[in-house]
């Protein structure tokens, strides 16, 4: 293996050597001229060789060109263009600020100079929001919302209100991983789903990896969600914030030495308990019902050379019922990165972080009798990265990553009558290593290729070492010995080569084809057998009786702008496979038991689908269609055998989160220069369920029964959803002198009331019936939401 | 842990529900063979029939022509079941059936085939006491109320399992959310409390029913009035009938509400009623079981009831 990697290092360092004569490097961070945040991914063009690069997350780019005389266009969405007139007799350093396009621009200018990013990017199947255009949606109770707004967007959908995270081209919600300034956040979401963790106010950044996932990041089958923070304003200080129906925020930024170092903090609360308090019985005695987060960060730019950021998150959902009864869950996280520059080509980036999910509940009238059951995963992650601008046509990312994990599977007790007894799960720990390396290329002024290598290594370390025998699919394992190992002795280890690639052939200024393979590989499982994913969902290692989750796609697509820039349209192709997919027995039992890997299947997937979006860039009416057509298979044995009672070998079945059609439409309008409308609709074709055959009586009870253990052998009711929302902009500030600005939303969610179903569930009935008497069954359509939900949010920033 | 999400989560609801009527696959009509036999002095009834249409609301008519044995593996004693109108049964004359830690052999043949099941008859410890309790009003009640509460010691020894069945003012609590089932003191196995006095949630929750108030929703009736009784039976259960009415509850307690959250999918309970053709391809359902059975009971009194107010401190 390693001489592969070394084969491909030379190979790689030969190409350094085809610049021929005299080279120098033009090189800088760009960043907002008004508040000097780096612009991720800002475009550096150079016209006399048709090519350039790009800025990387910290704003960093690198160019080396021959010597000579350049024009550099210098351009990033929102942004006025900047040129420049370059002489290149020597290494020069360019720090450039751009200019937001004016605010009161009704559209914003669009030159034709300006290359067409989302058609010349090597990138596919990503998704990236600007804050502004998510700022600009209608959302949930008036607030806008990072994890709403992707789902607006093709390939990404939900099962509906009231879940938690979100699902990517037919993955499930733990198969993505989400990264808050690159520490993972394992629960994405406050109040089941209504609302995400991330507080758009500290947002820069959003982007989502659906495919053709880089080789820097790994660990998940499905997606990234790479969300980074705003660094703060390093030029003066602004205050932000919103009053709205369900929670308020507040966020702070300002310069701590101007130019040079910077800081954010920025906070939410909810406060439906506080508001209801007065009008219920129901929330007295300690009881609440409540979340907050807050986020904070600072930067320090010590010299040209090196920069260093803090940052940290913190949030809380808690539910409680009187003082000793509920439930909670949080994260907290925290990143410390370093950036240094070695000469003007080598950039580095060394991360170290933290993050840390906590959940638990307890119940319990008082003190002698009470169940207590609280459960975490913690990370320690150490990564560092280097991007080395080779020159015109190559540059090389190659990095490192270790991650030491900390999984407490339920620390937990109950008392009986005063008697205390212990009974928790022993903790986990695991390391999971990997190494990366790989170019950026551009083979001709057409062709343009990403390709690498990630390679990744987990050892599941320390504690009981288990044996299950073999049984008929779908029956609980029996245990068959139990082995104690040292502390830091390995249990189970794997190793996995995952190769990525894409490439991009431009057609013409305004069209590309690109197509991309990645391989991933994910080494720790989110174990739910619930409708939808919950926040109580536990987080298992891979061991000798679970293999890592292995996942393969290819995706295709064609890339076209359509008068100038005002329309982008992309439609793109996909097909994953998978294996090692968990699932679990009937009736498995998954709530702090030490023998969970006795419940647990392991089966292969598949999915499939096509991809269109349509986006309008300017005019008074912008906005986007975006449709998926897909689809989302597992083959488990043990599940879904039909009548294969031998061997109970399972047929493929429908995952819970199959969408055969996902529609979405976001739709902007300028009525005047301070009211805008804005809308979305959705439409998702209904997810599948599993629906009985038969009814039987046992021990008194009546008993569903699905002929031939079907799986999803049903779908529920297709779901669609209008949202609209009216933005008033300077309602008092940015008058008569005021400093700042300000507006005022008004919105509707689900304007026509639909009653979207959730679910659809059968039971015998509620009342109370004589033993011996005929009981009813029926089925009922759940809807969480069967109303809309006006809401005013007000916001300012001065 | 289930029940106290569902009472917020319902307590939460601004969703809404819908019976709907949905056009289901045909139904398989499958063999159900289930037998709950105790060691009461009544009639012990073995049930054989088949499943019908999942929305067919009458009630399983006896399949007929059907032999039942039960047999005691440690000592040989066959017990034979005759043909009732309504099960198959067995009457006990002087002895109860079967012995504490015997192994029990259920056989039914029928239509040329022989299903078998077994069971191990497990012991059961003596209900203690019934104690009242004085509550103030909460969340769910509307009104100061008295809660019952059985007091039962698990037997010393891991791997005990039990079903507590109860009746208030002689009604049985029925319903698929009053399923109280124990391993030991503890609330599953993989929670082993052993020996100790049941857990709180076992004998407390599950015996006081609450039944909704018809016009105000999500609020409740109190469990228990001046005048009421509780009577309560202790079941001991083989471990692996504790497996089976987990779930039975998976797949019939359904309260509804952001409980669904919870959910897990419909799926087919297990059952230990197995073919003895290996390649037979009969689908069968249901369960066999032998329990030892104790119980005790006690009304509530107005002397009962100030004596809890007082140690309440009202």
């Amino acid at each position: 293996m390693k001489t592969i990697f070394i084969g491909a290092l030379c190979l790689l360092l030969a190409l350094t050597a085809f610049g021929q004569g005299k080279q120098f490097t033009i090189s800088g961070y760009l960043k907002d001229e008004s508040n000097g945040e780096a612009l991720i991914g800002a475009n550096v063009f150079v016209r006399e060789i048709s090519g350039g690069t790009t800025a990387n997350v910290y704003g960093f780019y690198s160019i080396t060109l021959a010597e000579g005389s350049y024009n550099l266009d210098v351009s990033y969405v929102g942004y006025g263009d900047t040129h420049k007139v370059i002489d290149l007799t020597q290494d020069i350093r360019l720090d450039l600020e751009l200019r937001s396009a004016d605010a009161e621009l009704e559209t914003v200018v669009i030159t034709s100079e300006a290359i067409d990013e989302n058609v010349a990017s090597i990138e596919m199947s990503t998704i990236e929001l600007e804050m502004k255009a998510i700022e600009k949606l209608p959302a949930f109770a008036g607030e806008v919302d990072v994890l709403k707004s992707i789902q607006l967007l093709p390939g990404v959908s939900s099962v509906g209100e009231g879940t938690a995270g979100f699902n990517v081209r037919g993955g499930s919600v733990g198969q993505n991983l989400v990264l808050l300034d690159e520490a993972p956040v394992y629960q994405s979401s406050h109040l089941f789903g209504f609302f995400s963790v991330f507080n758009p106010d500290a947002v820069k950044d959003v982007k989502l990896y659906k495919g053709g996932i880089p080789t820097r990041y790994g660990g998940r089958l499905s997606s990234i969600l790479d969300i980074r923070m705003k660094e703060g304003n390093n030029k003066e200080y602004d205050i932000a914030g919103g009053v709205g129906t369900v929670f308020s925020r507040l966020a702070v930024e300002g310069p701590i030495k101007k130019d040079k170092s910077s800081f954010i903090i920025a906070g939410r609360r909810s406060y439906a308990d506080v508001l209801v308090r007065p009008f219920t019985n129901m929330l007295s005695d300690g009881a609440g019902m409540y979340f907050y987060d807050l986020t904070a960060k600072t930067n320090l730019n010590i010299n040209d050379k090196n920069r260093v950021y803090v940052s940290g998150y913190l949030g809380r959902d808690v539910f409680s019922f009187d003082e000793s009864q509920g439930f909670d869950w949080g994260n907290r996280t925290a990143t410390v990165r370093w950036n240094h520059l070695y000469g003007n080509k080598l950039f580095s980036n060394f991360s170290a972080f933290y993050s840390n999910y906590d959940y638990g509940f307890s119940f319990g009238t008082n003190k002698l009798d009470k169940f207590d059951w609280a459960a975490e995963v913690s990370t320690w992650n150490f990564k560092p990265e280097f991007n080395w601008f080779l020159n015109v046509n190559n540059e090389l990312t190659f990095g490192g990553e270790a991650i030491l994990y900390g999984f407490e599977p339920a620390n937990a007790s109950t008392v009986n009558n005063g008697i205390r007894t212990d009974i928790s799960l022993d903790r986990r720990k695991a390391l999971e290593t990997a190494v990366y390396l790989s170019n950026d290329q551009k083979l001709s002024n057409k062709l343009f290729a990403q390709y690498g290598v990630r390679f990744s290594y987990f050892n599941n370390l320390g504690g009981s070492l288990m044996t299950y025998g073999d049984t008929l699919a779908g029956v609980e394992k029996p245990l068959l010995s139990v082995t104690e190992k040292g502390d830091w002795e390995s249990i189970a280890s794997y190793q996995n080569f995952e190769p990525r690639a894409s490439l991009r052939y431009q057609l013409s200024e305004s069209s590309s084809v690109k197509a991309s393979y990645n391989r991933m590989s994910q080494y720790i499982h989110q174990i739910s057998n619930t409708t939808a994913s919950t926040p109580i969902d536990i987080w298992q290692p891979s061991d000798n009786n679970i293999a890592p989750q292995m996942g393969n796609q290819v995706a295709m697509g064609y890339f076209r702008n359509i008068g100038g820039k005002r329309f982008e349209t992309s439609a793109e192709v996909y097909y994953k496979w998978n294996k090692n997919q968990v699932d679990y027995i009937d009736g498995a039992e998954l709530f702090i038991n030490e023998f969970i890997a006795s419940q647990l299947l392991s089966g292969v997937g598949r999915a499939y689908g096509l991809e269109l979006y349509v986006k309008k860039n300017a005019g008074k009416l912008t906005g986007w269609v975006s449709y998926t057509l897909g689809k989302s298979e597992l083959k488990v044995d043990g599940i879904n055998f039909g009548n294969d009672r031998k061997n109970h070998e399972g047929n493929w079945y429908a995952t819970r989160f199959d969408q055969r059609h996902n529609l979405k439409v976001a739709g902007f309008y300028d009525l005047t220069k301070r009211v805008s409308l804005s809308a979305n609709f959705s439409f998702m074709s209904g997810t599948p369920t599993t629906f009985p055959t038969d009814r039987y009586m046992s021990a008194g009870y009546v008993i569903p029964y699905v002929s031939g253990s079907e799986r999803n052998n049903f779908r529920i009711p297709n779901y669609h959803r209008l949202d609209a929302s009216l933005t008033i902009k300077n309602v008092w500030r940015g008058k008569k002198n005021r400093s700042g600005n300000d507006h005022i939303v008004f919105s509707v969610y689900n304007l026509y009331a639909r009653k979207n179903p959730f679910s659809i569930y059968f039971s015998q009935g509620r009342d109370r019936q004589m033993a011996d008497a005929p009981q009813q069954t029926a089925a009922k359509q759940l809807s969480l939401i069967g109303t809309l939900i006006p809401a005013v949010t007000y916001n300012f920033k001065f | 842990m289930k029940k106290i999400i569902y009472i917020a989560l319902i307590a939460l609801g601004i969703g809404c529900e819908t019976a709907i009527q949905p056009e289901l696959k045909e139904a398989e009509e499958i063999l159900v063979i289930d037998a709950w036999l105790t060691q009461k002095m009544e009639r012990q009834k073995v049930m054989v029939s088949r499943s019908q249409p999942y929305f067919d609301n009458s009630y399983p008519s006896l399949t007929p022509g059907a032999q039942v044995t039960v047999e005691d593996l440690n000592t040989g004693v066959v017990y034979n079941f005759q043909e009732g109108a309504d099960a198959y049964y067995w009457d006990p004359a002087d002895a109860p059936l079967g012995e504490v830690g015997h192994t029990y052999k259920l056989e039914v043949t029928y239509g040329g085939e022989t299903f078998e099941a077994l069971s191990t008859l497990g012991r059961v410890p003596e209900v203690d006491t019934i104690l009242y309790k004085y509550n103030s009003k909460d969340f769910n009640i509307l009104e100061s109320y008295y809660s019952a509460e059985f007091v039962a010691v698990d037997l010393v020894g891991p791997g005990d399992a039990y079903w507590i069945k109860a009746w208030k003012n002689g009604n049985y609590l029925s319903k698929p959310s009053e399923i109280n089932i124990a391993f030991d003191a503890g609330l599953s196995p993989s929670q082993s409390v052993d020996g100790e006095v049941f857990h709180q949630v076992i004998r407390r929750d599950f015996v006081n029913p609450l039944d909704p108030l018809p016009d105000r929703k999500n609020y409740y009736h109190p469990p228990y009035k001046i005048g009421d009784s509780l009577y309560v039976e202790i079941h001991s259960i083989d471990p692996v009938a504790f497996e089976y009415l987990t779930g039975v509850i998976l797949q019939t307690n359904r309260p509804g509400g952001f409980s669904e959250l919870f959910a897990t999918p419909l799926a087919n309970v297990m059952t230990n009623v197995k073919s003895t053709n290996e390649n037979s391809n009969t689908s069968v359902a249901g369960f066999f079981n032998m329990s030892a059975v104790s119980s005790g009971g006690g009304r509530i009194t107005r002397e009962i009831a100030d004596e809890a107010k007082a140690d309440a401190g009202k």
